[in-house]
């Protein structure tokens, strides 16, 4: 279907034009959703849950590097996200650090946080290397419940993202006063999507690159890919550093999205809601991500009306969509795609 | 190509950042801006105080969690639920029925944020009304401030509430803080002990309490022998009640959740270690306690800022006949007790100040009935009081003990400053 | 002091161990990392309430009727989720997809609070499509080991939420006639019943697997499925069979360890969250592919956590991290669990 003629086709960031207009019209659409969302009678709900969607989107991105192109697993990612979220908070409230620079710090902390747990990961594998990341992100947790200077067990309350002049002008002007005070919810978004949308274009030239096939070798076979020269050490731990980098600016993100943190929030649970994101949109694909963190937030908001049973839904979901679509979401949508190609046969 | 792109790609959305706007969003915002610009801010307020008020209904929000592992404080939005359908049977309040909504957050702060944004804009509720849970509620304290949106009785005794001012926020759970003072005091001039030790769950609701205790303790030239915390996780005790036998104290305060405190007491028994054990509130469900205790909560004292379940108070009658009508109904399971009774005396001051506030009713008038609410003593609280600089509605407790399976009342309501 | 917390250590070692006992057992036979193990055994403690104090089911009648049916939730949990997964089949998962349909469209309907529309909706529009799809011939895909595990995931879920809707939030207690808060005195340390239940059991528990394994045709055929499916397969073995018995098995390992931990706590349905995570951890430290090492790993974990708890001033807060500290070193220097294997895999 697709001949590939050079080496540069082969690493193009959009294969066809049709990717790249979908691409854009999808830009535009983020761009045109918080000028719709003004007019919708409670559209800073919409934006909240947009807003996290992304955040997720973003963990989710950083797990599938680490769980689908690496082949690795993680328990432990909440700590990441912890470590990101309480590096922001720290630096932004105490530090006076501008956001933006905070965040990336974060990220950097995160990193070299994934860089330690990536050592003794080197050796482990399948349930080992599980219980070493779910060690990590519980320890994670419990250092941060007991530093006081962290706000200890009570929480941490966090300001809301400092906007620059331009933009506070902007939005004074483009909202009206009773509107303002919805401005926490838009500001927020203007500061996660653009985030996202480059921190995913990032991963997908990532994973076109060197060493996204190094990941990728890693992989499909340990043996074969250091018999050709992948230095396992070198980009497994790669791995783990890019994935709790995702994560750290995710965390960061969530800080000032939450405007309040405590340990209890970054548990096992969120750990084990971000594997499942991973899984279930699809493994070894950004789209995919996307796709499960979509999904998962969606439900995880549909389902508080939900009387008695929401976790059945939830967990049933799960089952259904493992067993008819293995490949997760973005199987599906590989599946249609590949119908409406090779129609009408 | 590819490389171009990516770099135009990145350079937009930096400059889409730095600046918030690229060059086609200019063009489209004075075409786009909402129909009312130049409004002054007041009249906008009036619209917005009446969120939630029709004529014949008042829309209230409460999140519990219903499932997870805090699934046991469910109950609490489940008894707010059966008061108000009490309240409306017998005719609503001035002709006005309440409706109340409820959402499950499963004690994760992110629902809440979620499920509060959707009850405020989505479906517009007047005030919340209880809402368990420190962390959730710390998460949507701001939030509902800003939106100048009315929460009485948040369902968690922390001193958050009540820090800093918050003209919409009523607090109605006498603060950890004072539980642990009444206990304390009660352990030292009445029961007279003062070899003490704590064990306590590890986050704001143990810690407070154990900040709390020391200085009490400390005020009269002791100290705690013991301090043991508990994960909210736990399912082991064994080692926390050896390291409190070893400090061989007399009493025990107990500040964690129904389930460790049975571990705890069993595990005592195991090992023949009898101290007085003294709770907070979240312990007093005595059949309860008994029950999961196998017993072993004979003799066991605890404060508590609302009436017992089987008391003969009228008020309390009442409430048991609407849990049997309603609440049973809604969910045959539900169990008659603490948690139950506390979805009722969360709401009974707003639905007081519901009625004084008239049938011209809206969120500013609200907060004034509240504030005019002196001792107010008609619910099954204590000397409920506002003020124009007061949010911390009740300060009252009493302490009780279990004697065979119920709860028996050891002193008056004790009013603690 | 030291005695007392190293004898309560292996009093809930025992337990962590027989979770990991239930874990290795799964884990041997298909590499799966069942996580809704300890679900299991949460539902059949809930069983044992159900027949003890609902029913009034004398003990004698009760715990063998909780056995059973407990294994029967097993080897049910096993074909209906995970088998339709593996063998590709197509029948079972249109039952279940069309019956959880038929649910979400009764709360979607009839029950208020429920499931928004929307969401019923896209589930029959997706019952549908995957109808249609199964009868296109299409081949079907078999899911990874990861998306086998999300499946226990979602399994633990579905019976955590399940056991929550029956038997609603509150908390009970299981009439047991062991009694965990009797203590008598051997020595310097203190005891119960349960405790010696506890110890008794689990090495009893360990000593039949090990005989079951090593000497009855059952336990020789799950061993050779373990090692080649379609050797096993060619020598008359089942191995779906093979796999649900497996199942039924941890459950009924699961079941006993539920029992235990349910006669010394408040039940509800929170019960096993905690011992799912230490036995999982026992495991993983004795070495998946060891039963002696779940057993070793479980008591060493206790003990450990018992020790720190009570040696280290404020050691009760962070026993676990302290815990999962020491596995994650052991695991530095042996990769495999104490008394696990390393497998030389082709490559």
């Amino acid at each position: 279907m697709d001949l590939q003629k050079s080496y540069k086709e082969d690493i193009r960031l959009f294969k066809k034009p049709s990717a790249l207009v979908a691409f854009l019209v999808f830009l535009v659409g983020l761009i045109v959703f918080p000028f719709l969302m003004l007019k919708v009678s409670g559209g800073s709900y919409y934006i909240n849950a947009v807003n996290l969607i992304a955040i997720y989107a973003i963990v989710a991105v950083g797990l599938n590097i680490l769980v689908g192109y690496t082949g690795q697993i993680s328990l432990g990612h909440a700590g990441f996200f912890a470590i990101g979220a309480y590096a922001q908070a720290l630096l932004v409230a105490r530090g006076d650090v501008p956001m933006l620079v905070a965040l990336i710090v974060a990220g950097l902390i995160a990193a070299v946080f994934g860089l330690l747990l990536g050592l003794p990961a080197l050796r482990l594998e399948g349930p080992y290397l599980a219980i070493a990341t779910l060690g990590f992100g519980m320890a994670v947790c419990q250092i941060i419940g007991r530093l006081d200077f962290l706000g200890g067990r009570m929480g941490f309350s966090v300001p809301p993202p400092g906007l620059s002049g331009w933009v506070k002008a902007w939005l004074a002007h483009l909202y009206s006063p009773e509107l303002a005070v919805d401005a926490p919810q838009y500001a927020m978004y203007l500061l996660i999507i653009p985030v996202s949308v480059i921190l995913t274009i990032a991963a997908v030239n990532l994973m076109k690159s060197k060493v996204g096939r190094a990941f990728v070798a890693i992989r499909d076979s340990e043996v074969a890919a250091e018999t050709i020269g992948v230095n396992l050490t070198r980009y497994k731990t790669t791995a783990f550093a890019v994935s709790a980098f995702y994560t750290g600016i995710a965390g960061g993100l969530y800080a000032h999205h939450m405007a309040f943190i405590n340990p209890e929030s970054f548990d096992l649970r969120l750990s084990i809601l971000f594997l499942a994101m991973v899984v279930v949109g699809g493994l070894g694909s950004v789209l995919g991500s996307h796709l499960g963190a979509l999904l998962i937030t969606l439900l995880m908001f549909s389902l508080t009306a939900v009387r008695d049973v929401p976790e059945i839904i939830f967990g049933a979901i799960m089952i259904l969509i493992i067993l008819f679509e293995p490949l997760g979401l973005r199987g599906r949508w590989l599946k249609i795609k590949f119908y409406w190609k090779a129609w009408p046969f | 190509m590819t490389r171009k792109l990516t770099i135009i790609l990145c350079i937009l959305a930096a400059a889409m950042l730095v600046t918030g706007c690229p060059p086609k969003e200019e063009a489209e915002a004075p075409a786009e801006e909402p129909v009312k610009p130049a409004e002054p801010e007041q009249p906008a307020e009036t619209d917005a105080a009446k969120t939630g008020v029709t004529d014949d209904t008042i829309l209230v929000g409460q999140w519990s969690p219903q499932t997870g592992p805090a699934a046991l404080w469910g109950a609490v939005a489940r008894g707010t639920a059966a008061y108000f359908e009490m309240i409306n049977a017998e005719g609503g309040i001035h002709g006005r029925k309440l409706k109340l909504l409820i959402r499950d957050d499963s004690y994760q702060a992110p629902k809440t944020k979620a499920a509060v944004m959707e009850l405020a804009e989505k479906e517009g509720v007047f005030a919340f009304v209880g809402g368990v849970g420190t962390g959730p509620g710390m998460a949507v304290k701001d939030y509902l401030k800003e939106k100048k949106i009315p929460w009485i009785g948040p369902a968690s005794g922390s001193s958050k509430w009540t820090e800093e001012f918050n003209r919409y926020l009523f607090s109605l759970y006498p603060t950890y803080t004072d539980e642990a003072k009444a206990l304390v005091r009660y352990l030292l001039e009445t029961a007279k002990k003062d070899k003490i030790a704590m064990l306590y769950q590890n986050d704001d609701y143990g810690k407070e309490g154990l900040e709390a205790a020391r200085a009490e303790l400390k005020k009269h030239g002791k100290e705690l022998l013991a301090e043991v915390s508990v994960e909210m996780t736990d399912a082991d005790l064994k080692s926390h009640v050896l390291k409190l036998k070893q400090a061989k104290p007399q009493a025990v305060i107990l500040f964690v959740l129904p389930k460790h405190a049975a571990i705890a007491v069993g595990t005592a028994a195991k090992l023949k270690f009898k101290p007085l054990w003294v709770s907070t509130s979240t312990l007093s469900d005595a059949p309860l306690m008994h029950k999961i205790t196998k017993g072993l909560w004979e003799g066991v004292v605890f404060d508590t800022f609302l009436e017992l379940p089987d008391s003969d108070h009228p008020r309390v009658k009442k409430y048991r006949e609407a849990y049997e009508k309603y609440g049973l109904k809604a969910n045959p399971k539900e169990q008659w007790g603490l948690f139950f009774m506390a979805g009722f005396v969360f709401a009974e001051p707003f639905v007081e100040a519901v009625k004084k506030a008239g049938p011209d009713l809206d969120r500013e008038k609200l907060v004034e009935a509240l504030e005019s609410l002196d001792k107010w003593d008609e619910g099954i609280g204590h000397n409920i009081t506002f003020g124009p600089k007061r949010r911390q509605g009740q300060k009252a407790v009493f302490l009780a003990t279990c004697k065979k399976g119920k709860a028996v009342k050891l002193t008056d309501w004790i009013e603690i400053e | 002091m030291f005695l007392q917390l190293i004898v309560m250590g292996l009093a809930t070692g025992c337990l962590y161990a027989l979770i990991a006992l239930a874990m290795v057992i799964i884990y041997k036979t298909s590499e799966i990392l069942n996580f809704s193990q300890g679900e299991l055994a949460m539902v059949g403690a809930y069983i044992a309430f159900l027949l003890l104090d609902t029913l009034g089911l004398p003990f004698a009648v009760a715990l063998p009727l909780t056995f059973l049916l407990s294994m029967a939730l097993g080897a049910l949990c096993e074909l209906l989720f995970l088998q339709p997964a593996r063998e590709r089949a197509r029948v079972i998962p249109l039952i279940l997809l069309w019956a959880f349909t038929f649910f979400v469209l009764y709360l979607a309907g009839f029950v208020e609070p429920g499931v928004p529309v929307s969401l019923a909706v896209i589930v029959l529009v997706f019952a549908v499509w995957m109808t249609a799809e199964t009868f296109s011939k299409r081949p079907l895909r078999k899911p990874t080991l990861l998306g086998l595990i999300i499946i226990t995931l979602g399994l633990e879920m579905v019976l955590y939420g399940g056991a929550g809707g029956i038997w609603g939030a509150g908390q009970e207690r299981l009439p047991s006639p062991v009694s965990d808060t009797a203590g008598f005195e051997v020595g310097q340390v203190y005891l119960s019943g349960l405790d010696l239940i506890t110890f008794g059991g689990s090495v009893l528990i360990m000593l039949l697997l090990f005989l079951f394994f090593r000497y009855t045709r059952l336990g020789v055929a799950m061993k050779a499925t373990a090692q080649n499916p379609l050797a096993a397969r060619l020598m008359g073995i089942r191995p779906a069979r093979i796999y649900s018995f497996t199942w039924a098995l941890a459950a009924l390992v699961g079941a006993f360890a539920g029992l235990l931990t349910a006669s010394a706590q408040p039940l509800d349905n929170n019960l096993m969250m905690e011992p799912l995570l230490k036995g999982f951890a026992a495991a993983v430290l004795g070495g998946m592919h060891s039963l002696a090492g779940a057993v070793l790993g479980g008591c060493l974990l206790g003990v450990i956590e018992s020790l720190v708890a009570g040696y280290l001033p404020d050691g009760t807060q962070y026993k676990s991290t302290v815990a999962f500290m020491i596995i994650i070193l052991v695991l530095c220097i042996r990769p495999s669990g104490l008394l696990g294997r390393h497998f030389v895999k082709k490559v």
